[in-house]
């Protein structure tokens, strides 16, 4: 390789020293060949074109009375030929980043295992904590006057220590690896259900809109878990809106690519769609994320979307997003894919 | 008025729960670990036995299940705040199933405490 080098280099070197117009011609062109070499051989791009910026610098100082634009030109082509070669250079590095992110999507379900293995860890230990929290608290309020300041204060530590139970009850909720009931589960009439108690929460100029190609739609799963990713879609939706809009949720049957596996998945499709700000690309790319949120500090806790993808991964189905933030179209929609029970299931 | 034994491997949970008992006028004990609480019950005989269920060494559930084989009279109450990936819940379904009186997931307050202690005292 070493010799390559060398026999280029003085080629370069013979171009800038050769006074004949012909001859100099014929050895810029040996050169070329021999700076195609060097890249077929695998030298790196950065290399060949450090050794050209070399030359010309050479040039320009042996051939004063060049012009710039015969420095330059003298040794164009086997400079093309190198931005050329850098240019497919960063199309296999763009190619190769593209796979990696591919390969990031598949791991992403991996990845929410191990952050609830981590979560259920911590929720036991942090509940001891809670709980000396809660009963030191309750027993320095029941000292107190009632209407104190510091009885005042004291309550405010055991309304925030229960607002902390919530958020590690839903910890546990995330980190559940199998479902507590596994049973026929009618997800039309939980959708209902659910939408009755949401309805009662959410701003009133925020419309529920219900519709359902069927009159029963039968998964196996946890019926608390589906209603929960019914209710993270809605008050995620509902968030979005400001408060303000109409979430349509949608049921119907559907097939889809199952990730991962060449199968096509067979069962019902969930929508769930907003007319509010809709997600930039790089927040839809985080929002399956453990604690990843854009919401103001202690208005969300970031695992509504985490649990959503747990418990529709659990229940065997997918789930997929849709968002756009300018147009007619602005607004998104979440669908989720269930599986209908095999006919192995359906019997027992 | 009665004699407790408190049993939580968490130093300061189960500090806070003798106090809390102490202030209702109950006689309190305690152990860190199950093998602790059952050396303590070879010498007394508390009226009320309260457990967590994670603990080293012997825990809970396995301090509770040496109880009923022995015969052992002494009503119990289990506490727990769950690990990995048996909920709150699960652990302490599973103690109710083998005689506990009465459950508690972590963090409870003070009320349920003392309606969980006078059930299991009933």
């Amino acid at each position: 390789m070493k010799a390559v080098f060398e026999r280029y280099a003085r080629l370069l070197h013979e171009v800038a020293v050769e006074t004949t117009p012909g001859l100099m011609e014929s050895r810029l062109m040996q050169a070329y060949d021999q700076g195609r070499n060097l890249l077929d051989q695998g030298v790196s791009p950065d290399e060949v074109i450090h050794m050209h910026h070399a030359a010309i610098l050479q040039l320009a100082q042996l051939r004063p009375d060049f012009t710039l634009a015969q420095v330059a030109g003298s040794l164009t082509l086997p400079l093309m030929e190198v931005s050329m070669s850098y240019g497919m250079a960063f199309r296999e590095q763009m190619e190769q980043r593209y796979e990696a992110k591919l390969k990031l999507r598949v791991s992403q379900s991996s990845k929410l295992e191990a952050t609830g293995t981590l979560a259920a860890g911590i929720a036991h230990d942090f509940n001891n904590i809670l709980g000396s929290i809660v009963g030191y608290a309750e027993m320095a309020a029941d000292d107190l006057d009632k209407n104190s300041e510091a009885r005042k204060c004291i309550e405010q530590v055991l309304i925030a220590s229960f607002r902390a139970r919530q958020l590690v009850a839903s910890l546990l909720t995330f980190a559940r690896q199998t479902p507590v009931t596994s049973e026929a589960a009618d997800v039309v009439e939980l959708i209902r259900e659910i939408l009755a108690l949401l309805k009662a929460s959410l701003d009133p100029a925020v419309q529920v809109c219900f519709t359902s190609a069927m009159e029963h739609a039968i998964v196996i799963g946890d019926p608390v878990q589906i209603q929960q990713v019914v209710m993270n879609l809605c008050l995620n939706a509902a968030d979005a809106m400001k408060g303000k809009g109409i979430i349509r949720i949608n049921l119907d049957a559907a097939q889809w690519h199952q990730d991962h596996r060449d199968e096509i998945g067979c069962g019902l499709c969930l929508s769930v769609a907003d007319t509010g700000c809709g997600m930039r690309p790089e927040v839809l790319a985080r929002i399956f994320d453990p604690f990843f949120t854009t919401k103001a500090p202690g208005k969300g806790s970031g695992l509504g979307l985490s649990v959503v993808h747990g418990a529709v991964t659990q229940l065997g189905g997918k789930v997929e997003v849709d968002s756009c933030t300018s147009g007619p179209k602005t607004g998104t929609e979440f669908r989720v894919y269930l599986p209908w029970p095999d006919a192995e299931t359906a019997k027992q | 008025m009665a004699h407790i034994l408190v049993i939580d491997d968490d130093e300061q949970f189960r500090g806070m729960l003798v106090q809390m008992l102490s202030k209702d006028r109950h006689r309190v004990d305690f152990a860190v670990d199950g093998e602790q609480g059952l050396r303590f019950l070879q010498q007394n005989k508390p009226d009320l036995i309260i457990t967590d269920i994670l603990m080293p060494y012997k825990d809970g559930i396995d301090l509770i299940r040496t109880l009923v084989l022995s015969g052992n009279p002494i009503p119990v109450i289990a506490i727990s705040g769950g690990r990995r990936f048996i909920t709150a819940e699960f652990n302490l379904e599973s103690a109710e199933l083998i005689g506990v009186k009465a459950a508690l997931a972590k963090p409870f307050g003070w009320a349920e405490l003392r309606s969980a202690v006078a059930k299991a005292l009933a």
